[in-house]
This record gives C-alpha cells, sequence and structure tokens, in this order.
C-alpha cells in the first residue's frame, strides 16, 4: 500500500459574478491566508512545495505560472503550474506526497472571469484551426451538438435537464458562498433565450470569480497538525481525443475512464452504493446527467429519471452537487474542479451548514475541464468515520 | 490587503486594460495538406484507413490514434453522409444575436467513422433530423482555396439541384 494522505487544510473566497476590488493575487492571498489557517501551518517554513492550475489565455498573461509564488507564500520553494482542470493540480500534489519526498504540499486553482473581455474568442481560439476554427461559430455549438445527441440516445428530456438547474440553484441557496443561488422552476430553463439549440441560456453555468486553496500532508504529518484530516482514497484522470471528429460523442469516456481509475484505487465496486454523495461538473445542465452515467452513479439513461424523483436532491438518497454545483455557485475557470473538491471536504468534516448531509463517510469530485475539452478528473474523499 | 482592507467606493476600484495583437501560422501537415488539396482540385473527400482498427480518419491523419500505426490506405469518403447530430445557434461568435440561425452537425460521411463538423444550408428547420441524409455544397472550383470552407454548407441530398 502506497504512503496515506489527507487534506489538512482548505481556504477559499469568493465566489461572485464581479470582484471589481480585488486582483487575482488578492483573491488568491486571501484563500491562500485562510487556508494555512485552517491547516495550522506557515507557508514560509511547512509548506514544501505548491501546485497551480491556470491557462494563460483566460489569465490575460503569457507565461502566468510565473506569476503565481509571491501571493501563496511560495517565493524561493518549489512550484510548478499545471494546465487542467483543479482536480488535476490536486492529484499532482498529491502524487508529489506519495513519492515521499514531500511532507506538505499546497494546490491552488483561481477564477477572474470578470476580467476577461472575449471569453467565447478565447474559447474558439482552442478549437482546431485548419478544419473547426474557420467555421467561424460559437463555440457553444459544441455544447449544444452534445446535448441533442445525449438526450436522444439515452431518452433525456429537455425537462429533466431543467430540473438539473432548478435543484442546483436551489441548492446554492443553502450555500451562502454560492453566487447563483435562486427559486427557479425548469419552466423558466426552458423559456430562456436559445443559444445553442437544445442548450438555452440558464442550461450554462454563468462565470463567477473566486479563489480556493487546499492543503495535503503525508498521514504523519497529517495527524500531527490536523483533528480532522480528509483522506484521499482514489484518485484518477483521463483524455479521450480532443479532435471533435474522433472523440467519443455517445457518452463521456474521459469521466468513465477517469471513475474507474479512481474506484479501482478505492476498492470501490459499487460507486452508486458505496459513495454518500457526490459533486459532479455541470458547467452545463446536461453534464450533470451525462456525467453520472459515466461515473455509474446511475444505469445508462436513468439520470434524468433520478433527477425528477428528487434523488439527488438534498434530502433525496444520493445528493448531486449539494454546494449549487457550477449552475449555482457559478463557472470557476480551473477552479471548478477545487468546488467539487471544496464541497466535499466541507461535507466530510461536518461543515456543510445548513446542506449538511447526516452521518456522511464518503464522496467523490469530478471534474471536467470544459469546452471544447474532454478531459476529467475524480477524486474519493474519506473522513475514515465507520459507515453508520 | 485583500483580508483587512477593500475598495469600498465603486469608483475606487482601478482596473487597467489591454490588448495584444495575436496572429499564428499553422502548418496543415502532410495528411491534411493532401485532404485540402484532394477538395481544392477535384472537389473529393479524402480519408486515411487503419487496417488494424478498420476506422477511417475525415480529416486524414497520418497515424491512428487506437492503435498508433502510421497510416497509409488513402480512400474517398463521401460525399453523402448522414447527420449524427445539428445544433441551431443563434449567437454569433461574440455572443451577439444572430438574425439567421446558424445550424452545425456531426455528419458521417459513407465510408468515413469519424464525424466532420460542418455547416448545414439550404435546410428546412422541419426537415431538421438526426439522421438526415446530406451532400456537400462546394464552392465553384475557380474560388476554391484549399480550405474547409471551399465545402460551403452540407444540404440534404434528396434535394432537386
Amino acid at each position: 500500500m502506497s504512503r496515506e494522505v489527507a487534506i489538512i487544510g482548505v481556504g477559499y473566497t469568493g465566489f461572485r459574478a464581479l470582484t471589481p476590488d480585488v486582483s487575482y493575487k488578492e483573491l488568491m492571498y486571501e484563500a491562500a491566508v485562510k487556508a494555512y489557517d485552517d491547516a495550522g501551518v506557515d507557508p514560509r517554513s511547512d509548506i514544501e512545495s505548491f501546485v497551480t492550475v491556470a491557462e494563460d489565455f483566460t489569465e490575460g498573461t503569457s507565461i502566468f505560472d510565473e506569476y503565481v509564488p509571491d501571493q501563496l507564500g511560495a517565493v524561493l520553494k518549489p512550484v510548478h503550474t499545471i494546465a487542467g482542470d483543479g482536480l488535476h493540480g490536486f492529484i499532482a500534489a498529491y502524487m508529489q506526497i506519495l513519492t515521499g519526498a514531500l511532507d506538505i504540499v499546497a494546490v491552488e486553482a483561481h477564477s477572474k472571469a470578470s476580467n476577461i473581455l472575449t471569453p467565447q474568442h478565447i474559447m474558439a481560439y482552442a478549437m482546431d484551426p485548419v478544419f473547426n476554427r474557420p467555421l467561424g461559430a460559437n463555440p457553444h455549438f459544441i455544447a449544444g451538438l452534445e446535448m441533442n445527441l445525449f438526450l436522444s440516445e439515452t431518452g433525456t428530456t429537455r425537462e429533466q435537464c431543467a430540473r438539473v438547474v432548478a435543484k442546483n440553484r436551489r441548492h446554492a441557496l443553502y450555500n451562502p458562498c454560492a453566487a447563483f443561488g435562486a427559486t427557479i422552476e425548469p419552466e423558466d430553463v426552458l423559456a430562456s433565450d436559445t443559444v445553442a439549440w437544445p442548450l438555452a441560456r440558464l442550461d450554462i453555468s454563468p462565470h463567477a470569480d473566486g479563489a480556493i486553496v487546499v492543503v495535503l500532508a503525508s498521514k504523519q504529518r497529517a495527524e500531527e497538525l490536523c483533528d480532522l484530516p480528509v483522506w484521499v482514497t482514489g484518485a484518477g484522470w483521463c483524455n479521450d481525443s480532443f479532435s471533435l471528429e474522433n472523440r467519443d460523442w455517445s457518452s463521456a469516456v474521459y469521466a468513465a475512464k477517469a471513475g474507474e481509475m479512481a474506484y479501482r484505487m478505492a476498492g470501490i465496486r459499487s460507486p452508486w452504493q458505496e459513495l454518500d454523495f457526490a459533486e459532479v461538473d455541470d458547467t452545463f445542465s446536461y453534464k450533470e446527467l451525462q456525467h453520472m452515467e459515466a461515473l455509474r452513479l446511475c444505469r445508462p439513461g436513468e439520470a434524468g429519471v433520478l433527477v425528477e424523483e428528487g434523488v439527488t436532491e438534498l434530502g433525496g438518497d444520493f445528493p448531486i452537487n449539494t454546494s449549487g454545483g457550477s449552475l449555482g455557485m457559478g463557472n470557476l475557470l480551473d477552479a471548478s474542479g477545487l468546488a467539487r473538491l471544496l464541497e466535499v471536504i466541507l461535507q466530510l468534516r461536518g461543515e456543510a451548514g445548513q446542506r449538511q448531509i447526516p452521518d456522511v463517510t464518503t464522496g467523490m469530485a469530478f471534474g471536467w475541464r470544459g469546452l471544447p475539452t474532454t478531459s476529467g478528473a475524480a477524486v474519493i474523499l474519506s473522513n475514515g468515520y465507520e459507515e453508520v | 490587503m485583500s483580508l483587512l482592507e477593500r475598495a469600498e467606493r465603486n469608483i475606487d476600484a482601478v482596473a487597467w486594460q489591454g490588448e495584444i495583437p495575436i496572429q499564428n501560422r499553422y502548418t496543415v501537415g502532410l495528411a491534411g495538406e493532401r485532404f485540402l488539396r484532394e477538395l481544392k482540385e477535384s472537389g473529393r473527400l479524402l480519408g486515411s484507413r487503419c487496417p488494424e482498427c478498420d476506422y477511417v480518419y475525415v480529416p486524414p491523419t497520418l497515424y491512428c490514434e487506437r492503435c498508433f500505426e502510421k497510416l497509409d490506405d488513402w480512400i474517398e469518403v463521401g460525399p453523402e453522409g448522414t447527420v449524427v447530430s445539428f445544433t441551431i445557434v443563434t449567437q454569433a461568435l461574440d455572443g451577439t444575436p444572430l438574425a439567421d440561425p446558424d445550424i452545425l452537425a456531426l455528419i458521417r460521411l459513407d465510408w468515413a467513422d469519424s464525424l466532420l463538423v460542418h455547416r448545414l444550408g439550404k435546410v428546412s428547420l422541419d426537415e431538421l433530423e438526426i439522421g438526415l441524409w446530406v451532400k456537400p455544397v462546394l464552392k465553384p472550383k475557380n474560388r476554391r482555396e484549399g480550405s474547409i470552407l471551399d465545402i460551403q454548407y452540407f444540404a440534404p441530398a434528396y434535394h432537386e439541384e
């Protein structure tokens, strides 16, 4: 058995549609100060290495990784920035501890989406420049194509997708740091403007600003420093073909494979029965359902029915996105996966306030890197309590 | 310091705006060039086939991403194909509303396994469905440039010219 690794601290700030008063560095600084205080560590003397997740184009700066050490207390320390979802960064930090070379590592991701003036141009610039980009289409067309195929192949309805939006925005009402809590009906989603039919405006998670920092430690250091360590029991990640021509459009294979890798590591055979809850990427309403099916949280074609029956609501048998998800908290760009992880941590520590699920021991976070990618990562956490 | 002090008035929150010109060249590559030249000169659509995986790539690639073998079996595909999915886009790239919706589709060309992404045209919303049989409408030869846009759009294949 490899080394055991735990989360010993978490800090976050935001999440709001606009943060005109603070720079991205100050957002990161605030989240870092809170995380180090929560973990009871000094970044200058205790934290041995730092991982951040960011993308030059969304930051508006070339070689953005050079801009991260100072506001994290990471100057003159090992630091590297990776491209991907926040969970990819978390797994990179986790593996640094698994090597045995390091005992305390911090991971950071943030969003200052409100400062991006041409987000769709950046998304379009990610597409194949020779065969796809010349079409000049709004990049949401990729989600429109995928959603139409998903509905057609699984028999899921637009109404069921709209219920995901209503559920997650309602969950966000119980999350004091969520930006987009609201009481809305599925009909409101169906009646909102079409963007790329069948995808409508309210099916799309709106962007928010914020930052999240998580501190990880080896078992020995975690037990010395922390009364309530949250253990990492599984991790997995996977990329499908990036090309629009050759990726699998029928199901989120990247999610299925990332999930299987994490389940295998955690010794989970039946995720539906062995996990208590999950936070699953919902960048678009249908993505929550598609990811649920890929992650074997239900049978194929069943996700829409489960959301209709309230199974995935707070108080249901298998709550999904009690944080509000990206639909309720806001799409945090590269930090979205860490926002999913943050909720799993808070739930497993019993710190989720009004939205606390009783008696939870094991939960999963799954993040997707967003359009136009086919890149996902899954992390399974446990508080080590016995199942009640 | 963000923890102790905040700008308390909106007008105190200062932002600086910047932009840079970005221009790139994208080498199309050996396989892509073969596809675009063939499209420009003969109007034919070319794919590359992996005999091991029995999978035809369109646009062609020099290697199979499934088994990682080098590919050297070039075959003509289409020109007709089937709509695997479609979407009706009502916003331009910059988010502004479009006067006429932009219909994008995944098209499985006959003999191909890849799904070509392109625009549908000359199609009414009534007849738009998954499974629709379509054919490419090319620019006249003298206006073709060796670009994916040499295909203007795909139209229902059963329409009379």
